[in-house]
C-alpha cells in the first residue's frame, strides 16, 4: 500500500472531481483530470498513469449510440498507454452500461457511492492488476454465465461458462465477502482468489455469451 | 370548514343531473313502451282482429322489452314480438306496412333499435356479443343493387324522349347509393368485432360496395343519361364517388388515429428518456456525492441514499415487475429501514424469482434484514438466489455479532421468527457469525417445490 499510484480522475462533474480529491488517501497521487471523452483521452495519453478513475456517462461529440462516454475513452486512450487500467466509477443503474465499460476493457467498476476510502482500495487493487468485483457486479456474472440455473464450466479454458470455483469465488463476493473474506472461507491464498476473479472477468470481456447482452438489456443492473 | 357548503353546492348538481338521467332514461322506456303497445294495436287491428288481445294471463305476465342476443338482424321485431305475444312475423308485416305512411313503420324501428335494450339472460355475461343470423350487409348491398337496376329501368323513358328529366330514376339512384353506404358502415362497425365474420367479410362487402359505386359513378357519367339530363347525372355521380369516400371514412379515420396515437407516444417516450439522462447526469451525481460526502451512516446520507432509490424507481419503472414478488418486497423493505436506522442495505439478486411477497421466507428475511439493521447497521449485504432447486437468502452484518446460545430465552425475535418459521414452512436457516469473526450471517434456504406451491 505504500507504494504510490499516479491516477487521472475522468468525470464531468467538476464538484465530484475535487471531493473524490481530497477523499482519496496520501498513496494516490492525481496527476491529471478530464470532463469529458476529448479531454479524457488527450490526458490520459499526456500522463500515462497508473490508473484511470472513469465515469461510465461522459458527454463527448463523438461516442457511437449504444455505447457510454465511458467505454470510448478506454477504446480510444488504452492502445497508446499499455501500462495503464481502468476502473469504472458510476452511478449508473443499467447493466448495459457497466457490462459494457467492463467489456471495453475496464478492470473493474465501483459505485460512487463508495467512500474515499473503499476507492483508494480499489484504486490500489486495480494497479496491482487484480479486477474489482462490487457484489453486484458479481451477482450479475452469476445471472449472466447461469449459475443460477446450474451450468457449469467443463474445461478451464471455457469462455461461456464459470467453472464451480469461481462460482462459489462469486457466490461469497456477491454476499459482501472482501476478497480476504473469501480466502479465508473457501481455505485458499487470497492471492488465488484474485486469479479467479481475473479469470472471470476475462471471460466477461471476451465471452461471446449472447445472454450478457440480452440479460443486461432486460434488466437494471444494480 | 367553511368549504363544506361548496363543496355540497358543487357536489349537488353533479347528483342531481344524474338522477335526472336515469329518470330521462326511465321515461324513455316507458315512452318507448307506450308507443309500441300504441302503434302495434293499430297495426295489428287489420291483420289479427280480436283473438288476440284478451289473451288473460298474457297481459299481466308480459316479458320485459328487450332484444333477444341471438337474433336475425337487430332482435327488434323478435323483441317486441315476444313482449307483445305476437308471432314475430306480424311484428315484421306491421313494420314494412307502415313504411309507406311517411316512412313510420322505418322511423319506429330505428327508434327501437336505438332505445330498447339487449335482454339480459342470467347465464350469458352482460358483454356476450349478440349473435345475428342473417348476412345484414350482403343484404344491404343486394338491396342497393336491386335499386340501382330499377334506377336503369327507371330511366329508360328519359333515354327514349319520353317523360321529364328530372325524374324518380335519380332519387332511386341515391337511395342506392344510400344502401351501399349502408352495408360498408354495417359491415365496418357491426361485422367486423363479430368472430362469425370478422374483417375478412368486412373486406369483401366494402369491396363489392366500392365496386357498385364505381359502376354507377361511370354509367351515369358515360351512360346514355348524362348529354339528356346532365346536372342530375353528375350529381348522382357525385354522390356515388362521395358514397365511396364514406364507405373508407370509418378506416381511414381509425388510421389516423393510430398514427397520432404513434407519434404521441414516441415523443412523449423521447422526452421521459431526455428527462431520465437529465437526471441521472445531475441529480443522481449530486445525491451520490452527498452519500459520499456525508459519510455512509450519517442522517443527510440516508435521506440523499433513499431519495436516490426513489428517483430511480421512478426513472425506471417501466422496466419494474407488476407484482409484488420476493425480491421487490425485499428492495421496498430495505429503502425502508435506510430511512429508519443508520445502515445501508446491498441488494444482489441472481435468477428468476418466484416467490411470492408474502410466502414464510420473505416474513424470515425480512425478520433477518431488521435485526440487522437494528443490531448491527453500517453495511448489510443480501443477496438472494433463485435456483431450479431452491430459493436462498443471505443476510450479512458486520456488527458487534451474537452467539445464538447466549440470546436469552425470552427473546424470541431470532429463534422464532426466523429459525422456528422457516422449519415449519419446510425450510431450513442457521445463523452464524460472519466471515472472519465480524458479524453475523443468517442464511435461509427454502426448496423450489415449497416455493411453487407457496
Amino acid at each position: 500500500m505504500a507504494e504510490r499510484v499516479s491516477v487521472v480522475l475522468v468525470d464531468d462533474h467538476s464538484i465530484f472531481r475535487s471531493g473524490l480529491k481530497a477523499d482519496l488517501d496520501d498513496t494516490i497521487v492525481v496527476v491529471g483530470e478530464a470532463h469529458d471523452v476529448e479531454s479524457a483521452v488527450a490526458a490520459v495519453t499526456d500522463a500515462a498513469p497508473d490508473v484511470v478513475l472513469l465515469d461510465v456517462h461522459l458527454p463527448g461529440a463523438s461516442v457511437p449510440a449504444g455505447t457510454s462516454g465511458g467505454a470510448e475513452v478506454i477504446r480510444r486512450a488504452a492502445p497508446a498507454v499499455p501500462g495503464t487500467r481502468f476502473l469504472a466509477l458510476s452511478v449508473s443503474d443499467r447493466a448495459e452500461d457497466v457490462v459494457g465499460v467492463i467489456r471495453a476493457g475496464a478492470r473493474g467498476y465501483i459505485t460512487k457511492g463508495s467512500s474515499g476510502a473503499d476507492v483508494s482500495r480499489a484504486v490500489h487493487a486495480v494497479a496491482g492488476g487484480d479486477a474489482v468485483f462490487s457484489p453486484k457486479l458479481a451477482g450479475f456474472v452469476l445471472d449472466a454465465f447461469g449459475a443460477a440455473v446450474g451450468e457449469t464450466a467443463a474445461a478451464v479454458d471455457e469462455l461461456d461458462r464459470l467453472s464451480a470455483r469461481e462460482q462459489e469465488v462469486m457466490r461469497l463476493i456477491a454476499r459482501g465477502y472482501a476478497y480476504k473474506e473469501v480466502a479465508a472461507e473457501l481455505f485458499i491464498s487470497t492471492k488465488t482468489v484474485e486469479t479467479h476473479v481475473s479469470a472471470v472477468l476475462r471471460k466477461l470481456q471476451l465471452s461471446s455469451r449472447h445472454e450478457l447482452t440480452a440479460w443486461a438489456s432486460a434488466r437494471r443492473l444494480l | 370548514m367553511g368549504w363544506n357548503p361548496d363543496s355540497t353546492l358543487i357536489r349537488g348538481p353533479g347528483a342531481s343531473a344524474a338522477a335526472l338521467a336515469s329518470a330521462w332514461m326511465a321515461a324513455m322506456g316507458s315512452r318507448a313502451q307506450d308507443i309500441t303497445a300504441d302503434d302495434a294495436t293499430a297495426a295489428a287491428a287489420p291483420d289479427t282482429p280480436a283473438p288476440d288481445s284478451p289473451d288473460g294471463p298474457d297481459a299481466g305476465a308480459r316479458p320485459p322489452l328487450a332484444r333477444p342476443r341471438d337474433c336475425v338482424a337487430t332482435g327488434v321485431a323478435a323483441g317486441l314480438a315476444l313482449h307483445l305475444g305476437w308471432p314475430a312475423w306480424i311484428v315484421r308485416v306491421a313494420f314494412v306496412a307502415l313504411t309507406p305512411v311517411a316512412g313510420a313503420g322505418l322511423l319506429l324501428y330505428a327508434w327501437l333499435w336505438a332505445f330498447v335494450p339487449w335482454s339480459a339472460t342470467p347465464g350469458e355475461s352482460p358483454e356476450a356479443r349478440p349473435r345475428r343470423r342473417s348476412p345484414v350487409a350482403w343484404l344491404l348491398v343486394g338491396a342497393s343493387v336491386a335499386v340501382m337496376v330499377a334506377a336503369w329501368i327507371l330511366s329508360r323513358p328519359l333515354v327514349s324522349g319520353e317523360g321529364e328529366a328530372w325524374s324518380w330514376w335519380f332519387w332511386a339512384t341515391l337511395a342506392g347509393v344510400g344502401l351501399a353506404v349502408a352495408s360498408g358502415a354495417w359491415s365496418t362497425f357491426i361485422d367486423r368485432p363479430d368472430p362469425e365474420r370478422g374483417p375478412r367479410s368486412e373486406l369483401a362487402v366494402r369491396g363489392t360496395a366500392t365496386a357498385l359505386l364505381v359502376v354507377t359513378a361511370l354509367a351515369l357519367v358515360f351512360g346514355p343519361v348524362a348529354p339528356l339530363g346532365p346536372v342530375p347525372a353528375f350529381a348522382a355521380a357525385l354522390a356515388a364517388v362521395l358514397g365511396i369516400g364514406l364507405v373508407y371514412a370509418p378506416t381511414l379515420i381509425a388510421h389516423w388515429r393510430d398514427l397520432t396515437g404513434e407519434r404521441t407516444k414516441r415523443i412523449r417516450e423521447e422526452q421521459r428518456s431526455e428527462i431520465a439522462a437529465h437526471l441521472h447526469d445531475s441529480v443522481l451525481q449530486t445525491l451520490a456525492l452527498i452519500q459520499n460526502r456525508a459519510g455512509a451512516t450519517s442522517e443527510v446520507a440516508r435521506i440523499a441514499r433513499a431519495q436516490e432509490r426513489e428517483l430511480r424507481d421512478w426513472l425506471y419503472a417501466g422496466d419494474a415487475p407488476g407484482e409484488s414478488d420476493l425480491v421487490a418486497d425485499l428492495r421496498d423493505f430495505a429503502s425502508a429501514l435506510e430511512i429508519d436506522y443508520p445502515v445501508t442495505v446491498d441488494l444482489v439478486v441472481v435468477g428468476e424469482s418466484r416467490e411470492p411477497a408474502s410466502g414464510e421466507l420473505a416474513a424470515a428475511a425480512r425478520e433477518a434484514m431488521l435485526n440487522a439493521a437494528r443490531h448491527a447497521g453500517g453495511e448489510v449485504s443480501v443477496y438472494v438466489e433463485s435456483r431450479p432447486d431452491a430459493v436462498e437468502v443471505f443476510v450479512r452484518d458486520r456488527g458487534p455479532g451474537f452467539r445464538l446460545a447466549a440470546v436469552p430465552g425470552d427473546r424470541l425475535g431470532v429463534r422464532e421468527s426466523i429459525i422456528g418459521r422457516m422449519r415449519r414452512a419446510g425450510g431450513s436457516a442457521t445463523v452464524r457469525p460472519g466471515a472472519g469473526g465480524v458479524g453475523t450471517e443468517v442464511r435461509l434456504r427454502f426448496p423450489a417445490e415449497e416455493a411453487t406451491r407457496g
